[in-house]
C-alpha cells in the first residue's frame, strides 16, 4: 500500500504539488488523471523515491521511500521521457536492470521482445517512440516489482499494443502481487482497468474515487417540468453540478445515485426526464469545470 | 464469448453480469458446465480481473454460478434464477404498458403490438437465419 500524506512540492517559484493525500492500495489499478501541469509527473517522481517531497509523508508498505533502497527495489518507474543508456540495445538494458531488481525474469524478457517483434541486439536509439514505449513496458514487467508507475505509458501505444500491454497487466495482477499506478490522458482506456481513480488539478486532488462508485454517483438528467415553479423545487432539491436550459428542456449534470436522483424528479411528475451515467471523460471535465478549468475560456 | 461495448454508459462489469445471464437462462451455457476463468477472461478482454470478479461475485448471489474452491465457478441449475428474470421481465413489460395506455393506445390495440413486436425480434429472426445455415 502506497499512502501520500499532505506532500508538498515546489519548485522554485512553482507549487507543483500541494497538499496531496492519497490512499493506494495493494492489488488495485490506481489511474493517476489530471489536468496538463496538475502534477502527475511530479507526483509519481516523488513516490519512486527520485524527488524528495518538501514536506509531508510519502510511505511505501509503512516504509519512506526516499533514499531507501530495499523499498525502491519493489518500485519500477517508466518515465514519459525514457532514459536508456547510450547507444544500449534491450538485452543491454535488461542486462541493466538486472542488476538492480534481484528478480528480474530475462528469460521472460526474451520471450516477450520475440512475441512483440522487437530485436533484442538492435540499437534503441534507432527504435520508434512506440517501440521504446513497448520495450519500457516490458522491462517493467519483466523486473517483477510490486509497483509499477507509468506516465503516460499508454499514450503512446497503438491500440493493438495498448490492448495487449493491458492484458499482460490482467495477466500479472491475478498471477501476484501487482499494484500498477497508471497516469494516463487517455480515459476511455483508463475506464476498463482501472479500480480507482484520483483526479489531479493544480497541484491538488480534486477526487479519489472508486471507480465503479464515481460512476455510479454523478449522472447527466435531461427533463422537461410541468411548470416554471415546479422546476424550481425540483432543482433545488438535487445537487447540481451544472446546468443548463434550453427552451423549456433542462439539461443539468447531478450527483447521487440514478434511483435517488429519479425518485425526487419523479414526485414533480415531469413532462419528460432521461437519466445517464457519465462516461469518465465527462467525470473528468465536469470536476475540473467546477474548479474554473472551462473549456469555454480556452476556446471563446 | 462476451463483447464489450464501450459505447454502453454502464459500468463493464453489469455489462458481463446481463450477457453471462443471458447465456445461462437461454441454455447456450448448461448447468455445471464450467466458467472461464476470471484470469482467462480478464486477459481475453484486456480488463481489470477485479471486474470479472466482482461479475463473477455478483451472479454468485444472484444464483446463477456456483463456486468450488481450488476449482473454479460452474453454472448453476437455473430454474429459479429463470423465474426471477420472468418476473423482471414482466415488471418492464407493465410499464411499457402503462405507458402505451397514458398515451393513448387502447387496451384492444395491445395485442396487435405485440404480436408485431414477436415478429419484428431481432433475436428470432437471427434464430431463423441460423437454422436456415444448417439445413
Amino acid at each position: 500500500m502506497i499512502t501520500a500524506a499532505n506532500v508538498t512540492k515546489h519548485f522554485g517559484e512553482v507549487t507543483a504539488v500541494n497538499d496531496i493525500s492519497v490512499t493506494i492500495r495493494s492489488g488495485e489499478v490506481f489511474g493517476l488523471i489530471g489536468t496538463n501541469g496538475a502534477g502527475k509527473s511530479t507526483f509519481l517522481r516523488m513516490a519512486s523515491g527520485v524527488l524528495k517531497p518538501d514536506s509531508g509523508k510519502i510511505l511505501m508498505d509503512e516504509q519512506p521511500v526516499y533514499e531507501n533502497p530495499s523499498v525502491k527495489a519493489d518500485i519500477f518507474y517508466i518515465p514519459d521521457d525514457q532514459y536508456f543508456l547510450p547507444n544500449a540495445t534491450p538485452r543491454d538494458m535488461a542486462g541493466f536492470y538486472q542488476d538492480y531488481y534481484a528478480s528480474f525474469d530475462s528469460v521472460r524478457f526474451d520471450e516477450m521482445l520475440g512475441n512483440f517483434q522487437l530485436k533484442p541486439d538492435r540499437r534503441i536509439h534507432t527504435f520508434s517512440k512506440g517501440m521504446k514505449k513497448q520495450l519500457s513496458v516490458l522491462l517493467g514487467i519483466c523486473a517483477n516489482t510490486k509497483y509499477l508507475f507509468c506516465d503516460e505509458t499508454f499514450d503512446g501505444l497503438d491500440p493493438v499494443m495498448r490492448q495487449a500491454v493491458k492484458s499482460i497487466f490482467a495477466g500479472e495482477l491475478s498471477e501476484r502481487d501487482f499494484t500498477p499506478v497508471i497516469a494516463s490522458h487517455n480515459l476511455r482506456e483508463l475506464e476498463d482497468i482501472c479500480d480507482y481513480v484520483g483526479i489531479l488539478h493544480q497541484g491538488g486532488i480534486l477526487m479519489q474515487k472508486d471507480l465503479e462508485e464515481m460512476k455510479l454517483n454523478i449522472h447527466n438528467v435531461q427533463c422537461v417540468f410541468q411548470n416554471a415553479e415546479e422546476e424550481k423545487t425540483a432543482l433545488g432539491l438535487l445537487e447540481l453540478v451544472k446546468a443548463e436550459k434550453r427552451g423549456s428542456l433542462n439539461n443539468i449534470t447531478v450527483r447521487g445515485s440514478e434511483k435517488e436522483i429519479m425518485e425526487k424528479i419523479n414526485t414533480f411528475s415531469p413532462v419528460f426526464a432521461e437519466i445517464v451515467p457519465l462516461t469518465l471523460e465527462e467525470i473528468f471535465i465536469s470536476e475540473t469545470e467546477v474548479v474554473g478549468y472551462d473549456i469555454k475560456k480556452l476556446i471563446f | 464469448m462476451i463483447l464489450i461495448d464501450h459505447k454502453d454508459r454502464r459500468p463493464i462489469y453489469e455489462q458481463i453480469i446481463e450477457r453471462f445471464q443471458q447465456m445461462i437462462l437461454c441454455g447456450a451455457m448448461q448447468p455445471n458446465a464450467s466458467m472461464p476463468s476470471v484470469r482467462s477472461l480478464a486477459m481475453e478482454l484486456s480488463l481489470n480481473p477485479n471486474t470479472i470478479q466482482r461479475a463473477y461475485q455478483e451472479l454468485e448471489r444472484a444464483g446463477y454460478i456456483y463456486t468450488i474452491k481450488g476449482k473454479g465457478s460452474f453454472v448453476s441449475d437455473t430454474a429459479a434464477a429463470a423465474a426471477h428474470k420472468r418476473q423482471e421481465i414482466q415488471r418492464e413489460m407493465q410499464v411499457t404498458v402503462d405507458k402505451a395506455l397514458l398515451s393513448g393506445i387502447t387496451a384492444e390495440e395491445l395485442p396487435e403490438i405485440l404480436t408485431a413486436c414477436i415478429q419484428n425480434s431481432s433475436v428470432l429472426i437471427n434464430r431463423g437465419s441460423m437454422k436456415g445455415e444448417l439445413t
